[in-house]
């Protein structure tokens, strides 16, 4: 396995769980508190930061495992990269439109913030998703 | 992604024709990664025209002798 299809398990692994107990503590407020009094900020804040953390040192850890590779990308790597980006920016881009249709519908600034952050997340897990896909299967690039 | 490619290639018979090279002696010489060789081999992903003049080089035989493309099935 090539440190790059390495570098995106570590994204999947993080992502999922990260988005999973973020939508469990926001979502047990939501069901029994006014959205304005929901408190998501604190959270929102430690699932990014955590995920940019954990990405970091997941990719430490994957480097570390065989440093011979950890450098080392091919045409194969980058056009799957590209691949895989060109997907996940379209998530990124419908979370930015919904957020944007929110705002101008006046809506609190949780919805808004959460479509952002659910774009984003949406968009690094399809992303990853798609690339280990391309690694593991046939990937052309035309 | 998924589109199936009628480039075939010989990198197989050529690799046990040279000393049976391995897989990683071909990716160092090409320049690229071991997986992407198996790839190629396999035929889950064709090369750019550059990397199969290099693969071909490696072996010393003209591109047409390292890759293939099929007729079109009627």
């Amino acid at each position: 396995m090539t440190f790059m299809e390495k570098s995106n398990w570590v994204v999947l692994v993080v992502a999922v769980p990260t988005l999973l107990v973020y939508a469990a503590v926001v979502l047990s407020q939501v069901l029994g508190t006014p959205i304005a009094e929901v408190s998501w900020v604190q959270p929102m804040v430690f699932a990014i930061v955590g995920f940019i953390v954990a990405n970091v040192l997941g990719n430490v850890v994957a480097a570390a495992s065989n440093p011979g590779e950890a450098d080392k990308n091919d045409q194969r790597d980058r056009e799957i990269d590209h691949f895989g980006e060109r997907i996940g920016n379209w998530l990124m881009i419908a979370g930015s439109i919904a957020a944007l249709v929110l705002a101008m519908a006046m809506a609190d600034h949780f919805w808004i913030a959460n479509a952002i952050f659910l774009g984003g997340m949406a968009a690094s897990i399809v992303s990853s998703v798609t690339k280990i896909a391309a690694y593991r299967g046939s990937f052309q690039s035309w | 992604m998924v589109k199936p490619t009628r480039v075939t290639n010989s990198i197989r018979s050529l690799r046990f024709a040279n000393g049976e090279m391995t897989q990683a002696e071909l990716a160092d010489r090409v320049g690229v990664t071991r997986q992407t060789i198996i790839a190629i081999e396999q035929g889950r992903y064709s090369p750019t025209l550059e990397m199969a003049f290099q693969i071909a080089r490696v072996f010393r035989v003209p591109l047409d002798e390292a890759f293939q493309y099929a007729d079109e099935q009627g």
